[in-house]
């Protein structure tokens, strides 16, 4: 934290922007992201939403196992009930998203904290196992569609991509009109995390983290606040879900596979476990990184001329590579680094 | 180690400017003066789940635009194949399509699987771009639905459908009485189920009990437990909608369970990697094989492999099979060239819906698209593995 500051009244003391670079920067953040979409092609658009929809699921994951310490392998089962509830209520009964989306968070709210159920009991590995075991329960019923009355794959009709009515077409083509879909979302899961952690829940959470003993000793009511925390994290799961749902058009369940809830986990490792902003940077490093293989590969072509039929092999190994090197560099993540950044200019040419 | 800290922040800070340089530069291009190369995109599975298949598959496209640039192109102009693996995921589809389509602006694009090219069904259909993928998916074939795909092989339903005529009358042939008993054994994604509910509503016509579904797990190593549920359900006919390699393993499993039943491959199974692996017991297994590696036209493209040396693992059907699959994509570009119209996805598209037949030289029926029906062929042969080869058994058969 910066030295010269002091807090002269309570307001200031828990103010969650105290230091004007921070709010310059966020004024900085802001503005870059609503000129970006007037400067990028579709290409872009399309991974900038892919980003923010990856981050949005990535800042619930990061509730339940960064801030709350409960492991779940389940997070991808959970953005395929989000996606699949908004996609059933938009294909059969025509719903809008502006419904959709809410409802389907909520349900998946609900979804989750019954598969949290056994985390009363579990902790660590067992726990684990116990929301992988949710994932595959999640997947089955998807797979086996008929018997519950929905098919493999989902078509949203594109009509129930509207705002109050209002078809979203009239903002642009789908990914620009999705941009700005994903940024309120993004900036509303933001604010409202970052908010959370602030709070007697929030803290319950952290406190069961760090031990969970000790917060049952103190009064925090274990039961209440892990189902809790499941909620909250699946509440966001099928916030992404849903927007993936919608923004696609088409889903099916090849999408919310196991590599998904590894990939998440992966996301929040390599960003920052227990940090919002680290949840972004996790998405978007693991959005990027193919897409970055790919472009200079691309740029070496003319170099190297075999490059493209070793790339495949380097893509996967590039992601092994970068969760180990993480791991043993920087284990506490992309957000870490960042901070390292600044600390370094902060204390420039002084560093101690 | 604390230097090193310090230095390997600095270095992911270099790569995310790389990142930038690189989509800077690759986002400049686009434009299309007449003599430039004709843009075609591709993606392929090299690394997934059905990189048995799809590599040879890939092998075959790329040749036929190296040999059609060795023709020299199309009335002087180069064909230009952007292409990348997507190892078979969904969201990778989604980017690389988007990719190619915005920034490389390729004309007309070949897909590959079941799951990402119903995933890319509304972003085909906003963008007109003709889209010939490796997945014969009913849902496909209605150009109300999906004006951009064209399907270049009988539908999954239909070729189920077909497999299951054969096997009735088989059945028959052998002189059993009564029905026989049919169960699927299938790649547990939408690809595996695409023509279960055709097919199910074709037995249940025939009399025949519904088929036990059963799916193999996605890199089994043993497909035992599936093979014992049906032998227990006592089917006589199992039919394979899967790649090779689970396929060949299946084969091998119920040959030493010791149940004898026949194995009939739809087309992805239904190929030369099967009897390699499968060796022995893949001796009397029928399969439907859309592409005959053996007629005229396929000629030319394995002869073109042999002289560049191209390494497609020996599964010749699979490779022509990609070949012709491009060759039908072009087919429409050049049709669009020589009458001297602009080159547009809406063009091309039109050009293959009005063209007629497109004669693929006996490697299938003549491909023969409408505007009210893109998928291309109708009826195709069984062919059963004999001494190591596939050989035909039937004449065309239809599944209407």
């Amino acid at each position: 934290m910066q030295s010269g500051t002091f807090h002269t009244t309570y307001a200031s003391d828990v103010s969650l922007r105290p230091y004007w670079p921070q709010r310059i920067r966020i004024v900085v953040v802001l503005v870059a992201a609503l000129i970006f979409p007037w400067f990028a092609d579709r290409y872009w658009l399309n991974l900038a939403n892919t980003i923010a929809i990856a981050a949005i699921g990535a800042i619930g994951l990061n509730i339940l196992v960064g801030y709350t310490g409960q492991i779940s392998i389940g997070h991808g089962g959970f953005l395929a009930v989000g996606a699949y509830t908004a996609g059933l209520l938009a294909v059969h009964l025509g719903t809008p998203m502006w419904l959709t989306i809410p409802i389907a968070s909520f349900f998946t709210a609900a979804v989750g904290a019954f598969f949290g159920l056994p985390s009363l009991r579990l902790k660590g590995l067992y726990l684990a196992i116990a929301t992988l075991a949710s994932q595959e329960i999640i997947i089955w019923l998807l797979t086996h569609g008929k018997l519950l009355g929905i098919g493999e794959s989902l078509s949203l009709p594109r009509a129930t991509n509207n705002l109050f009515g209002l078809p979203i077409e009239w903002l642009g083509n789908n990914d620009f009109a999705f941009y700005w879909i994903c940024l309120v979302f993004l900036i509303f899961t933001v604010i409202f995390v970052s908010n959370l952690f602030r709070t007697r829940t929030g803290r319950a959470f952290v406190a069961i983290r760090d031990q969970d003993i000790a917060a049952q000793v103190i009064g925090v009511d274990l039961f209440r606040y892990k189902l809790l925390a499941f909620a909250t994290s699946s509440f966001f799961a099928g916030l992404a879900g849903a927007l993936t749902a919608h923004y696609r058009g088409v889903i099916s369940w090849e999408r919310f596979t196991i590599d998904t809830s590894i990939l998440y986990l992966a996301m929040i490792i390599i960003g920052g476990l227990g940090s919002v902003s680290g949840s972004i940077y996790g998405a978007a490093f693991m959005v990027l990184l193919p897409a970055f293989l790919s472009n200079i590969a691309r740029a070496l072509s003319g170099i190297v001329p075999d490059i493209n039929s070793y790339l495949p092999y380097l893509q996967q190994g590039a992601f092994g590579l970068a969760i180990i090197l993480f791991l043993i560099f920087e284990p506490e993540g992309i957000v870490k680094m960042w901070r390292n950044v600044k600390d370094y200019f902060r204390l420039w040419p002084f560093s101690y | 180690m604390h230097r090193w800290k310090r230095t390997f922040g600095w270095w992911v800070v270099l790569a995310l400017f790389a990142t930038l340089l690189a989509a800077c530069g690759g986002a400049g291009g686009g434009g299309g003066a007449s003599s430039e190369p004709i843009k075609v995109g591709a993606i392929f599975d090299l690394t997934g789940a059905t990189a048995d298949v799809g590599t040879p598959y890939s092998r075959g496209q790329i040749a036929f635009i190296e040999w059609k640039n060795e023709q020299g192109g199309i009335k002087g102009r180069r064909l230009q194949l952007i292409s990348e693996d997507y190892a078979y995921q969904v969201p990778r589809a989604e980017e690389l399509y988007t990719k190619f389509v915005t920034q490389d602006k390729v004309l007309v694009f070949s897909g590959w699987g079941t799951g990402d090219t119903e995933a890319l069904r509304p972003k085909i259909t906003e963008d007109k771009i003709p889209f010939i993928s490796a997945s014969y998916s009913a849902t496909l074939a209605n150009p109300a639905e999906t004006p951009y795909n064209f399907l270049v092989a009988p539908t999954y339903s239909d070729q189920l459908i077909i497999a299951m005529k054969w096997a009735i009358d088989d059945w028959k042939a052998k002189g059993n009485s009564g029905l026989p008993k049919f169960a699927y054994l299938i790649n547990d994604s939408p690809f595996g189920r695409s023509p279960l509910a055709d097919g199910t509503a074709f037995a249940n016509s025939q009399g025949i009990a519904t088929p036990l579904e059963v799916p193999s797990p996605r890199g089994a190593t043993d497909l035992t437990p599936q093979l014992t549920q049906i032998r227990d359900y006592g089917a006589n006919y199992i039919f394979l909608q899967n790649v090779s390699s689970p396929a060949a393993l299946a084969i091998k499993n119920a040959k030493s369970l010791g149940y004898n039943v026949q194995f009939v491959c739809l087309n992805w199974c239904a190929n030369e990697i099967l009897i390699k692996q499968a060796g022995a017991d893949a001796e009397g297994v029928v399969g439907v094989v859309p592409f005959n590696y053996e007629a005229e036209g396929a000629k030319v493209a394995l002869e073109y492999a042999r002289k560049k040396n191209i390494d497609y693992g020996g599964a010749d059907s699979t490779f022509v099979q990609g070949w012709t699959a491009m060759s039908i994509l072009i087919a429409g570009i050049e049709k669009v060239v020589n009458d001297g119209k602009e080159l547009t996805g809406e063009n091309i598209k039109n050009a293959l819906e009005t063209m007629g037949e497109i004669d693929t030289k006996g490697v299938t029926l003549p491909v023969k698209f409408s505007p009210t029906d893109h998928a291309g062929v109708k009826s195709t042969r069984m062919f059963r593995v004999e001494n190591g080869k596939w050989v035909a058994i039937t004449d065309f058969i239809s599944a209407r």
